[in-house]
C-alpha cells in the first residue's frame, strides 16, 4: 500500500513540477512578447487604416441569449467602433426574456424579407431585422440552438470576408477592430485568425458603451477571476502563441477569415466549446491542405467582459468551458502526437490534453491521495506541510508575475490599493478558489460521461445596472 | 532532518523571498513611473509652450534655440514633435522639421543603422514623418531589412513622392514576396495619379499572379482611367482571379465604353467573374445592361443573383420596374425572393445608398 502511495505521489510531484515550470516558461516568453509589441507599435497611428483602399470589411456576430439587461448597451458599443466598413449582426438565440423587444425599440428595427445563402446548417430563423436608425445593424431572431448555432446563423447572413465572433455582453474598445485587423494587413495571405486580451468589466465604470474607469470589483469571486484572466491571457496564451501553439481564440472576441471557417464547416453546432473547437478544426484543415498559416495574438486589452459573481454561475461556466475542451480534444484526437499536424499535433494538442484537460483530474486525485495518506498514517507531516506551502507560494508567484505583466500592458488598475488587493487575493486563491475550480472541472468529466450538457447561461447584472451599484 | 525536507524548506524560503521582491518591485515601479510621468508632463508642457511659440512666429533661430534647449530630452521632444507635426501644414511644419533636424536627426540616423531591430524600427517610424526627399538614400538601405522595417521604409518613401522614391518603391514591390504585396498597394494608393507611369510599366512585366492582380485592382481603386486600355487586355487572362480584378477595376473607373468589356465578362465561364461583372455593370448605370442584369437575376448562383438584384436597383426606375416584374413572377422563386428583398431593402433602409455607391 505504501509503495502504491509513493508511486502515485511521485507522479503527482513530477506533474506539479512540469506544469509550473511550463507556466513559468510561458510567462517569461510573454514578457518578451509584450515588450516587443509595445516597441513595434510605438509611433503607429492605427487610424491610418481609414486611408487604405484594401482594408477588408468585418462582420461582427454577437449571439445573445436572455441578455435583456445588457444587449442594448452592448449593441451601442459595437455600433460606435472605429473601423472603415463593418456590420453588426446580433443573433437573438431564442431568448425567453425581452432581448428582441428591447433591440426593436432601441434601434427602430423592421422585419425584412432577407434572402441569404445557407453556407452552414442552423436552427430555423424566425426573422431578420434591419435598423432604420443605424444601417450597420442587423438582428436575427431564431430558434434556440446554443452559441455555435447562433454564430453559424450570423455567418450565413454576413456580407464580409472577415468575421468577428463576440459575446453579446462584451464591450470592445473603440479601436479594437483597428488593432485586431493589423495582422490581416501585414500578412494577409497567412493570417487566418486573431485574438486579443480580455479583461473583466466587473466593478469598472461603463458609459456610452465604453469602459471609462477601471476598478477592482468588490465581489471576491470576480477578484479571483481577475487573477485567472491575467494568468490566462498575459501569461499562458501569449506565451503559447509565441510558440505558435495557442488553440484558443476567445469566443468573447476573435477575428477570423470567413472563407477558411466556412471550408471547415463553420462552428460545430453540437459543441459548447465553439471557440477552441473552431480553431482546432481550422488548424487541422490548414495542416492537411499544407497551407502555411498564422494565428495572431494582440497583447492589448481590447475587450471587456462580465465575470460570474456567484458560485453557481461560476461553476456552470467552468463546467461548460471544460466540457468544451474535452469534446474538442476527443473530437480531434487524430491530431494528438501526430507529426502530420506539425507543432499543433506534437506540442499544442498534447499540452492541452495533459495539462489543461487532465490537469484538474490529477489535481483532484492529489487532494484525495493526500487525504488518504493522512488518514492511513502514510504521510511525512512536515514534508506534506512544506510541500503544501510550496504549492501555495509557487501558485502565488505565478499570479504575481502575471500581475507584473498586467502592469506592463495598458489600461491597468490605476490605484495603488488595487495592487495590494490583487496580490492578497493571489495568496487566498490557492487556499480555497483553486480547489473549488479543480473539483468543478473534474465534475465536467462525470457530466460528459453521463451525457449531461448544459448551456447554463449566467445571470448578468448588465453594465448599466452594474454602474448604478458603484 | 531528511534531505527532501531541507530542499523543500529552502525552496519555500526562496519562493517567498522572490514573491515579496516581485511585489515590492511592482510597488516601486509604480511609484517611479508615476514620478517619471509627472516629470515627463512637466517637460512636455514646457516644450509644447515653446513649440507653439515657434509655430505662431516661425523663425530659424528659434528652431535652433529650442533644439539646443531640449536635445537632452529626446523622448519628450520626439513626442511633442510627433503630436504636432501630423496636425499642421505649411511653414509651421517646416519649423518642426528644423527642430527635428537640429536635435534628433543625428540620433535617428544612428539608430537607423543600429543592429537592434526595435531601435531600427522606431527610428524608421520617425523617418516616416520627418523625412525629406534628399534623405531617401538612408531609407533605401532599409529596403533590404526585415519585412516589418522594410514596409515602414516603403511607407516613408511614399511620403517623399519624388519620381525616384516611387521607382524605389516599385523595385521593392517587385522584389518582395507576394505576401507583402497588399501592404504595398495600400501605400501606393496614397500616391494617387503619380504612380500611373510605373503601374503601366510594371503591369507588362512577368509578375506573379498575386502582384499582377493587385496592380490591376489598384488601377480601379485610385482610379487610373488612362490605364483602361492596358488592363482590359487581361479580361481574357486564363486565371479567373485576374479576370475578377479586371471586372472590379473597370467597374470603378466609370468609363462609358467599358460596357463591352463588362458585357463579355458577364458571360464568363466562372460564376465568380460573372458575379463581379454584374456588380460593376450596376455601377456603370448603362441602360444597355438591363437585359444582362435581368438574366443574371435568374442565375443558379446566389452571388450572381444578389449582385444582379442590387445592380438593377442602381439603374433607377427602369431597373426597379424589372425588379417588380421579377418579384411577381412565380417561375423562379429564387429570383422572385431576391428581387423582393432588394426592393424591400430600398424601401426600409439604406439600399438606395448602397445602389448609388
Amino acid at each position: 500500500m505504501t509503495t502504491v502511495f509513493h508511486i502515485f505521489s511521485s507522479i503527482i510531484l513530477v506533474y506539479f513540477f512540469l506544469l509550473n515550470s511550463l507556466y513559468l516558461f510561458f510567462i517569461i516568453l510573454s514578457a518578451f512578447g509584450l515588450n516587443r509589441y509595445k516597441h513595434i507599435n510605438a509611433f503607429i497611428n492605427f487610424k491610418e487604416i481609414f486611408q487604405m483602399p484594401l482594408v477588408k470589411p468585418i462582420s461582427i456576430i454577437a449571439p445573445a441569449y436572455n441578455e435583456e439587461n445588457s444587449i442594448v448597451e452592448s449593441a451601442r458599443s459595437l455600433l460606435s467602433l472605429e473601423y472603415p466598413q463593418y456590420e453588426v449582426i446580433v443573433v437573438n438565440d431564442g431568448s425567453k426574456d425581452k432581448t428582441l423587444q428591447k433591440l426593436i425599440k432601441a434601434f427602430d428595427l423592421k422585419k425584412t424579407k432577407w434572402v441569404f445563402r445557407k453556407s452552414v446548417d442552423t436552427k430555423p430563423i424566425k426573422g431578420i431585422y434591419k435598423s432604420l436608425s443605424n444601417p450597420k445593424l442587423i438582428v436575427i431572431d431564431k430558434i434556440n440552438g446554443k452559441k455555435a448555432d447562433a454564430l453559424n446563423a450570423g455567418l450565413n447572413i454576413s456580407h464580409y470576408p472577415l468575421f468577428c465572433g463576440i459575446d453579446g455582453d462584451s464591450i470592445l474598445e473603440k479601436a479594437a477592430l483597428l488593432k485586431m485587423v493589423r495582422p490581416f494587413l501585414e500578412d494577409p495571405e497567412r493570417t487566418v485568425a486573431a485574438g486579443g486580451i480580455l479583461k473583466l468589466s466587473n466593478g469598472s465604470e461603463v458609459r456610452t458603451g465604453q469602459v471609462t474607469k477601471v476598478r477592482v470589483p468588490r465581489n471576491w469571486l470576480a477578484r479571483f477571476q481577475i487573477l485567472e484572466y491575467l494568468r490566462a491571457f498575459l501569461g499562458g496564451r501569449l506565451g503559447l502563441s509565441m510558440l505558435r501553439s495557442s488553440l484558443i481564440v476567445s469566443g468573447a472576441f476573435g477575428l477570423f477569415r470567413k472563407d477558411i471557417a466556412l471550408k471547415c464547416g463553420g462552428y460545430r453546432a453540437e459543441t459548447i466549446g465553439e471557440d477552441i473547437d473552431l480553431v482546432v478544426r481550422m488548424r487541422k484543415y490548414l495542416h492537411e491542405q499544407r497551407i502555411s498559416y498564422r494565428i495572431a495574438y494582440i497583447p492589448d486589452p481590447i475587450c471587456w467582459t462580465e465575470a460570474p459573481e456567484t458560485l453557481k454561475s461560476l461553476a456552470n461556466q467552468r463546467i461548460r468551458w471544460h466540457q468544451g475542451l474535452i469534446e474538442t480534444i476527443t473530437y480531434s484526437k487524430k491530431m494528438l502526437f501526430n507529426p502530420r499536424y506539425g507543432i499543433t499535433g506534437l506540442f499544442a494538442m498534447p499540452f492541452y490534453l495533459i495539462f489543461e484537460m487532465v490537469g484538474p483530474l490529477i489535481e483532484a486525485t492529489g487532494y484525495t491521495l493526500f487525504a488518504a495518506m493522512f488518514f492511513t498514517g502514510n504521510i511525512n507531516h512536515p514534508f506534506a506541510l512544506f510541500f503544501f506551502l510550496l504549492a501555495v507560494v509557487f501558485g502565488s508567484l505565478l499570479s504575481i508575475l502575471s500581475v507584473l505583466l498586467g502592469e506592463h500592458s495598458s489600461r491597468q488598475y490605476p490605484r495603488m490599493s488595487y495592487v495590494f488587493i490583487i496580490t492578497l487575493f493571489s495568496f487566498l486563491e490557492n487556499i480555497f478558489y483553486r480547489q473549488f475550480i479543480s473539483v468543478i472541472r473534474t465534475k465536467a468529466f462525470f457530466d460528459i460521461f453521463r451525457g449531461k450538457q448544459e448551456w447554463g447561461a449566467m445571470k448578468k447584472k448588465g453594465f448599466s445596472i452594474a454602474n448604478q451599484k458603484q | 532532518m531528511e534531505t527532501s525536507l531541507i530542499i523543500t524548506a529552502y525552496s519555500l524560503i526562496f519562493l517567498i523571498l522572490l514573491s515579496i521582491s516581485l511585489f515590492l518591485y511592482i510597488i516601486v515601479r509604480r511609484i517611479v513611473l508615476k514620478y517619471n510621468k509627472k516629470r515627463f508632463m512637466r517637460r512636455y508642457q514646457s516644450i509644447e509652450k515653446d513649440i507653439l511659440r515657434l509655430i505662431t512666429f516661425p523663425q530659424l533661430e528659434l528652431s535652433a534655440e529650442i533644439a539646443r534647449k531640449y536635445q537632452s530630452y529626446p523622448n519628450v521632444l520626439t513626442k511633442v514633435l510627433f503630436d504636432y507635426i501630423e496636425q499642421i501644414e505649411g511653414l509651421g511644419k517646416d519649423q518642426l522639421k528644423k527642430v527635428f533636424d537640429y536635435a534628433l536627426k543625428l540620433k535617428c540616423l544612428k539608430d537607423i543603422y543600429s543592429r537592434r531591430f526595435i531601435r531600427r524600427l522606431k527610428a524608421t517610424h520617425l523617418f516616416v514623418v520627418f523625412s525629406e526627399p534628399s534623405e531617401a538614400v538612408h531609407i533605401m538601405r532599409l529596403l533590404n531589412d526585415k519585412p516589418l522595417v522594410r514596409l515602414v521604409a516603403v511607407n516613408a518613401l511614399s511620403r517623399i513622392r519624388t519620381s525616384q522614391a516611387i521607382s524605389y518603391i516599385f523595385q521593392a514591390f517587385e522584389r518582395d514576396p507576394p505576401s507583402n504585396a497588399r501592404t504595398y498597394i495600400n501605400i501606393l494608393f496614397g500616391l494617387g495619379q503619380n504612380i500611373e507611369h510605373f503601374v503601366r510599366m510594371y503591369i507588362m512585366k512577368p509578375l506573379p499572379l498575386e502582384k499582377l492582380g493587385l496592380l490591376i485592382e489598384l488601377t480601379g481603386a485610385v482610379p487610373l482611367r488612362s490605364l483602361y486600355q492596358d488592363i482590359i487586355v487581361f479580361a481574357d487572362h486564363p486565371d479567373k482571379e485576374i479576370r475578377i480584378k479586371v471586372a472590379r477595376a473597370v467597374g470603378k473607373m466609370h468609363i462609358p465604353h467599358s460596357y463591352e468589356t463588362l458585357e463579355r465578362l458577364s458571360q464568363d465561364d466562372a460564376w465568380v467573374v460573372r458575379a463581379q461583372a454584374v456588380k460593376s455593370l450596376g455601377k456603370l448605370k448603362d441602360h444597355r445592361a438591363l437585359d444582362i442584369l435581368t438574366d443574371a437575376l435568374f442565375s443558379p448562383f446566389w452571388h450572381v443573383r444578389y449582385n444582379a438584384g442590387y445592380s438593377l436597383a442602381s439603374m433607377g426606375l427602369p431597373g426597379l420596374k424589372r425588379l417588380k416584374a421579377i418579384a411577381k413572377q412565380k417561375k423562379d422563386p429564387y429570383a422572385s425572393d431576391m428581387a423582393t428583398m432588394v426592393m424591400d431593402e430600398i424601401v426600409y433602409s439604406e439600399g438606395m445608398e448602397w445602389a448609388r455607391s
